[in-house]
């Protein structure tokens, strides 16, 4: 890095501080890019592997700092692997003595060079290290940080159970944008996505792309990998050099925040961002599409909406059991003689509210299924909730859980769970919540 | 009792595989290889997958395969395989690897007993494949690993794919793990040597009622940090997580235990046997090794007479007794 480094550089002052836009040679940084992928490659991987191979990918992204955790160790061996295997290059794995260190290396390294990607992987405790930084870096404009949380639950420390998405969803108002994925080929995906939406200039907002440990951190299957080429020039569409947001620097900059009044400046700027990202992703998602020819980036999956949009049962789900639901869905709905169909919701924060409100409105009964701890009827069930407050006669919300501690959620479990949402069609009034488990109401 | 044709059922529908090891067996791998083998097949879509925790060595563990002809959307346990592996028999002291396999499913073990002798022993219905992968690990990779025969025999229970890719596959896997050349070139003559190795045969020893999936009748009231039905293990005997084939030992032929007493200390399950010594203090007499050593070898590591060593043992069928 060294030999990029201008110590010359101009300096620009702002209203926000002063910046240093040639300070590092990005040319020079690209150009010194190793390609993983010239063409269009198939390989075998798991979900960790997936989530490295892109962040390899990326000509910005040179430092992988880390600290190994189940289930998302092989994250950071990958790509320690990889970046050893390749001569001359300017990449690097740096591992930390704890999770909250490298918070602190990435708060600090994605401050220092704004136009290049931070990003580690890490899950459930470690997650919950990395708090008080994180908390900081969602508030800091530094969207070029990513995390990839490979969800786990904390269930006592340190005891940790893969599968569970309460690490992620315990953490939904750190200020980072959270978006959830399912199989390898989205993790690659939306790992490619996501600075082109946390490096936007409207939204400068930290990403944490989130995938189900064990479930799909080690699930293997058939990846599409682009070339790096191709990769590059996607990204560079929609990342550009900007300036900080306002109020980020001097005497507000990580700490001294002088007086309420800036302080509340301070905190409406990093709402009004966050808000942007549900503009920003859909045109990312669009031009992913245009680009590689598979879905970008979205809100929520869809399975089975008439095109009427009036399902008599609509459920709301996440992460890979939505998968066993889609196998399903067909012959449940024609045994019963009801239209059932799914949403797979993948933006958790900022949770798009208005899209979520259309897509459900005209359903008879919303069936959500939550699969982390909460205290009442689960972050999603509220979520759901709150989208349809506004309207005349909302569907009633039924709320269920399963696959905590990351158990499975097996055909039965779903079947069951399809049968709560019938009965309340037929009349009857859920309880605030039922747990279910290989067919089971516990 | 007419096998099930396991190719038809992966172009027809969906071939769901399951696997029984213990952590640090190879299981992964063979898996992870099955399914790498697999998608050289453009037409094909897999998805592989372990079932485990933060499992130490030792520990049970499970991998499962689904493959099809068509996208794989199912994501929950494979409850019902067509195929199953059992990759070392200790597992099966505390897991039916056979259970809720179909009639005429087949059954892929690492065992030095024949088919039919497995067949019997486990009482299973099905096609009976055996391959002593041990043996040929021991040969070649100077290892009691059989992952590379396993993952032989499960290709040849599947058909119709070429030695030479089921051999090039599994290399290749190990050349992403950074093996050096030279063990590499074990691994190709330990594959080579399963691919003669193969024996199977069609029996029916399951009576009614065997293997049948447990029901999930809830938790009941459970107390704090309760064990649950979730755990694979039925009890919580941590002998079970000592590796397959070998066994603690103690012997002092020439008295010369001096009483440190780390051995006793440094035993996480308090397993070592001692009585009182007039000059010593104490004397260590032997570890009973029955329900809770797990070859966790700190004994090993502390005794400054080197009185602690590992022994080559026999697994004994009279502990997998299958329960109907």
């Amino acid at each position: 890095m060294s030999t990029e480094i201008n110590a010359s550089a101009p300096r620009v002052t702002t209203p926000s501080g002063d910046w240093y836009p040639e300070a590092i040679d990005l040319a020079a940084v690209k150009a010194a890019h190793i390609p993983l992928y010239t063409q269009r490659t198939e390989i075998t991987s798991d979900g960790n592997q997936a989530a490295a191979v892109a962040g390899l990918q990326m000509w910005r992204c040179l430092i992988y700092a880390g600290f190994p955790i189940t289930p998302s160790t092989k994250w950071a061996e990958f790509s320690a692997a990889t970046v050893n295997g390749q001569k001359g290059t300017k990449k690097r794995v740096k591992l930390m003595e704890a999770e909250h260190a490298v918070a602190d290396y990435m708060a600090a390294a994605s401050a220092a060079c704004r136009d290049l990607v931070f990003t580690t992987a890490t899950s459930s405790v470690g997650l919950d290290h990395m708090y008080e930084t994180i908390k900081s870096m969602g508030a800091s404009g530094l969207g070029n940080a990513m995390l990839i949380n490979v969800y786990r639950c904390s269930a006592n420390y340190p005891l940790c159970i893969e599968g569970d998405p309460s690490d992620t969803l315990g953490q939904r108002d750190c200020g980072w944008i959270q978006i959830s994925c399912r199989g390898k080929q989205q993790i690659y995906d939306t790992v490619l996505q996501m600075p082109c939406i946390g490096m936007h200039h409207d939204v400068l907002t930290p990403s944490m792309p989130g995938f189900y440990g064990i479930k799909d951190s080690h699930r293997n299957a058939r990846l599409v990998c682009e070339p790096d080429a191709a990769i590059h020039e996607f990204q560079d569409r929609w990342i550009k050099p900007c300036p900080l947001p306002g109020l980020i620097n001097g005497d507000t900059a990580m700490g001294n925040c002088v007086t309420s009044r800036w302080f509340q400046g301070f905190k409406v700027s990093q709402k009004r961002r966050f808000e942007k990202v549900l503009d920003v992703l859909p045109q990312v998602g669009s031009d992913f599409e245009r680009t590689f020819g598979r879905p970008g980036v979205s809100y929520f999956e869809l399975a089975g909406w008439p095109e009427s949009g009036g399902a008599d049962l609509a459920v709301v789900s996440m992460g890979p059991d939505f998968g066993t639901f889609e196998e399903l869905r067909e012959e449940y709905a024609k045994k019963h003689g009801l239209k059932v169909a799914g949403m797979c919701i993948r933006l958790l924060s900022p949770f798009p509210r208005e899209a979520v409100r259309e897509q459900l409105r005209h359903a008879r009964a919303v069936l959500v299924v939550n699969q982390a701890h909460h205290h009442t009827r689960g972050h999603l069930t509220l979520d759901v909730a709150d989208a349809l407050c506004n309207l005349s006669s909302p569907p009633p919300v039924i709320s269920t859980f399963c696959g905590m501690g990351g158990a499975d959620v097996s055909e039965a479990t779903w079947e069951a769970m399809l049968d709560s949402g019938r009965r309340a069609l037929e009349g009857h009034t859920p309880p605030p919540y039922q747990i279910f488990h290989e067919g089971a109401v516990l | 009792m007419k096998p099930l044709d396991l190719r038809k059922i992966l172009q027809e529908s969906v071939l769901e595989i399951r696997g029984d090891g213990k952590a640090g067996g190879g299981l992964v791998l063979a898996f992870q290889s099955l399914a790498s083998l697999a998608l050289t097949d453009p037409n094909l879509h897999v998805q592989e997958w372990p079932f485990f925790s933060s499992a130490r060595r030792g520990a049970n563990i499970r991998s499962y395969i689904r493959m099809s002809a068509r996208p794989v959307r199912v994501a929950c346990e494979v409850t019902h395989p067509s195929l199953v592996l059992l990759m070392d028999e200790g597992a099966a002291r505390t897991a039916d690897f056979a259970m809720g396999v179909p009639p005429g499913g087949t059954f892929v073990l690492n065992s030095t007993y024949s088919p039919e002798v497995c067949a019997k022993h486990y009482r299973l219905s099905g096609r009976v494949v055996t391959i002593s992968g041990d043996a040929i690990g021991l040969k070649h990779l100077k290892a009691q690993i059989g992952n590379v025969s396993a993952y032989v025999a499960m290709a040849h229970a599947i058909c119709g794919f070429k030695p030479e890719t089921v051999i090039d596959t599994f290399l290749y896997a190990l050349k992403k793990r950074r093996i050096p050349e030279t063990v590499l070139q074990r691994n190709r003559e330990a594959l080579e040597a399963s691919l003669t190795e193969v024996k199977e045969g069609v029996f029916e020893y399951a009576k009614p009622g065997d293997h049948a999936l447990p029901t999930f009748a809830g938790y009941g009231n459970l107390p704090v940090g309760a064990q649950t039905a979730l755990r694979l293990s039925q009890d919580n005997l941590t002998a079970y997580y000592a590796r397959s084939g070998l066994r603690l030992h103690f012997a002092d032929p020439e008295d010369k235990c001096n009483g440190c007493g780390h051995c006793i200390t440094n035993c996480p399950e308090g397993i070592i046997q001692w009585e009182p010594h007039p000059e010593r203090g104490l004397k260590v007499t032997g570890s009973d090794v029955t329900d809770y050593c797990k070859l966790c070898a700190e004994c090993i590591s502390v005794c400054p007479e080197n009185l602690f060593s590992e022994v080559p043992f026999v697994e004994t069928w009279q502990e997998a007794e299958v329960s109907s």
